[in-house]
């Protein structure tokens, strides 16, 4: 029986404890000694990334920008394993004011826009990168940043709602807010006189399990042909995967981490940050 | 925004904890509310003033299955308590019902124990605890028992200490195969049992032990004990090992502030998971509770169905709003 593999993750939530503990029993109980694992939680992604290089933890439970962090300073030396069924086609949506007769990536020239935590992908990085692509370069905007929770890579979702109660108070035109936040708001079906898109990005990879490509794949297969096994369907799992935010496992969606490749590129984002 | 102010409160909040927030208007409850069965989220409670403004309690998360918590044979009517009598040969210090010698006897009789056994069958319940008082001082305790061991499986209560004549060819009479007797028993040795029940009880408990072993009965002993000494619970499961007592039926309970117990756990309705219970006067929440006003769920003896219907009804809006506040209290 070899040694639990270790796996590192940021604590964002009161819920981490119980998601990861009850990720731990799920292979407890999977029957299999060589999926045996444990965790390690990190106050923010600098100091996971940090300890997945310095082979404290065999894997990382990464953002999309943790996971650009790790490929850039390994050169590329590193292992995707998998994501969240959610983490595949993740999109920014731009909201404003319900009638504010905003519609389209050009409707943002010329307007406050306000952002999440500056190191927040889908709430920081990646809007500005897609508004540019789009033409609406940032000198075209004021950008009004709200960087709460900074080291958590937006995971709280706080700062998204800091950019939201700006629009709603007149002191922001659009907000830029990751796809979940939108449906966890309950979109147009809950704020039909408050909130309405104005533009949504083309969908985007989110989070990722990484590790350091010395890690044997005899030493991470049968964890992850295990992870990849947890069913919607059963009671125990479902919980879990409830909290964690998704339906399934599934495999890397490696193409859907170009964009912000890019962004982290143009913008200069420190690649240690 | 209410919705706002949720999803921050719920961000902070631990998967079953509740947390408060601040609504201005029935139009922001009713936004909360909507937000909440959207959002998998739960309003556990609301405080408003006639215009509406106030504070809405918010549970993270759905409360989980009562029957994955508690387990099915601990779900409101899975139970029936009755208490076939008041009076008893002892008069414990810490009875949550405050039975003795003098205590008057308020007998539900042989043939209402009958017919509510049947009713409860027929409602769903499935198993019977028959306590006082002490059931076996009654003259006609083995009909009682046969008379509902013969539709569910049946628990008689009894301190074992009047298994003497009619006493002994009652208990004889008992069917074994759906009948346990759950005896009193509260130390290892003598001196803690007596301090609260009275002296030589002990050795007599021991007996009636014995011999309903020896005649074949299931037995099942609990213990009522407050604080016990270092080593005093393990001494006593070692002793109820040497008498054949499988592990679990050795239950240990804490003393509850009810009846003639003066110290204890305090107990309310809103903090126990209901085990109905019928006596002479009324259905009430909880054994544990039975002379208690505050856990009376009706006087209507009988029919029994709407009290069954009540208890279960009103357990899944306690069970709603608080989840895992109630406890067990285990009587057996």
């Amino acid at each position: 029986m070899s040694e639990p593999l270790i796996v590192g993750a940021v604590a964002y939530t009161p819920n981490v404890v119980p998601i990861w503990e009850g990720i731990r029993t799920y292979f407890a109980e999977s029957g299999d000694p060589d999926t045996a694992m444990d965790f390690v939680l990190y106050s923010n992604y600098g100091r996971l990334v940090q300890s997945l290089l310095a082979g404290h933890i065999d894997i990382a439970w990464n953002t999309n920008l943790a996971y650009v962090r790790t490929v850039m300073q390994t050169d590329g030396h590193c292992t995707a394993l998998a994501q969240r069924d959610t983490d595949v086609g993740f999109t920014t949506v731009f909201v404003a004011r319900s009638g504010s007769g905003l519609s389209g990536a050009h409707a943002i020239a010329g307007k406050r826009l306000a952002l999440g935590s500056a190191d927040s992908a889908h709430a920081a990085i990646l809007p500005m990168h897609y508004l540019g692509l789009a033409g609406v370069p940032a000198a075209d905007m004021a950008i009004i940043r709200f960087d709460t929770d900074i080291g958590k890579h937006g995971d709280t979702g706080r700062s998204e709602l800091d950019a939201v109660e700006a629009v709603l108070s007149g002191d922001a035109d659009v907000a830029a807010i990751g796809v979940t936040t939108w449906d966890a708001m309950g979109r147009e079906e809950l704020m039909p006189d408050a909130l309405e898109v104005v533009w949504q990005t083309e969908g985007y990879c989110h989070c990722m399990f990484t590790a350091l490509d010395t890690l044997a794949p005899d030493r991470y297969t049968p964890w992850l042909d295990t992870l990849l096994a947890m069913d919607w369907d059963n009671p125990a799992h479902r919980k879990i995967l409830e909290l964690e935010g998704l339906q399934r496992w599934v495999r890397p969606h490696l193409d859907g981490y170009k964009p912000l490749f890019a962004a982290v590129e143009e913008q200069g984002i420190d690649p240690r940050w | 925004m209410v919705i706002l102010d949720l999803m921050r409160l719920t961000a902070t909040l631990a998967d079953g904890a509740t947390g408060e927030v601040r609504i201005e208007s029935a139009a922001d409850r009713e936004l909360a509310e909507r937000w909440c069965a959207r959002s998998g989220n739960t309003v556990v409670g609301t405080d408003v003033d006639s215009s509406g403004a106030g504070t809405l309690t918010v549970r993270r998360g759905h409360p989980p299955d009562p029957r994955q918590v508690l387990g099915p044979d601990r779900m409101p009517g899975a139970r029936l308590w009755m208490y076939t009598n008041f009076h008893c040969n002892l008069a414990c210090d810490y009875c949550c019902v405050a039975s003795s010698p003098r205590t008057p006897h308020r007998e539900l009789g042989a043939d209402r124990i009958a017919r509510l056994a049947r009713e409860a069958a027929d409602w769903g319940v499935h198993e019977i605890f028959l306590t006082g008082g002490e059931p076996f001082l009654l003259a006609d305790i083995g009909t009682i028992v046969r008379s509902c061991a013969e539709l569910l499986p049946t628990t008689v209560l009894t301190n074992a200490m009047v298994f003497k004549g009619r006493g002994r060819r009652a208990l004889e009479s008992i069917p074994r195969d759906r009948v346990a007797l759950q005896i009193s028993l509260d130390s290892a040795t003598p001196g803690g049992h007596d301090a609260h029940r009275g002296s030589g009880s002990w050795a007599k408990a021991v007996e009636g032990i014995r011999l309903a072993m020896s005649l074949g009965f299931r037995v099942r002993v609990a213990a009522t004990v407050a604080a016990p000494p270092p080593g005093a619970l393990a001494a006593f499961h070692t002793f109820l090992d040497s008498l054949g007592i499988a592990p679990d039926d050795q239950v240990v309970r804490p003393i509850a502030q009810q009846g003639v117990a003066a110290k204890g756990q305090i107990l309310t309705r809103a903090s126990l998971v209901p085990e109905i219970t019928v006596t002479a006067e009324g259905v009430y929440w909880h054994p544990v509770a039975a002379t208690d006003e505050r856990a009376l769920v009706t006087r209507q003896v009988e029919p029994l169905t709407p009290a069954l219907d009540e208890i279960a009804r009103s357990f899944a809006e306690q069970w709603a709003r608080a989840a895992k506040a109630a406890e067990l209290f285990p009587c057996a």
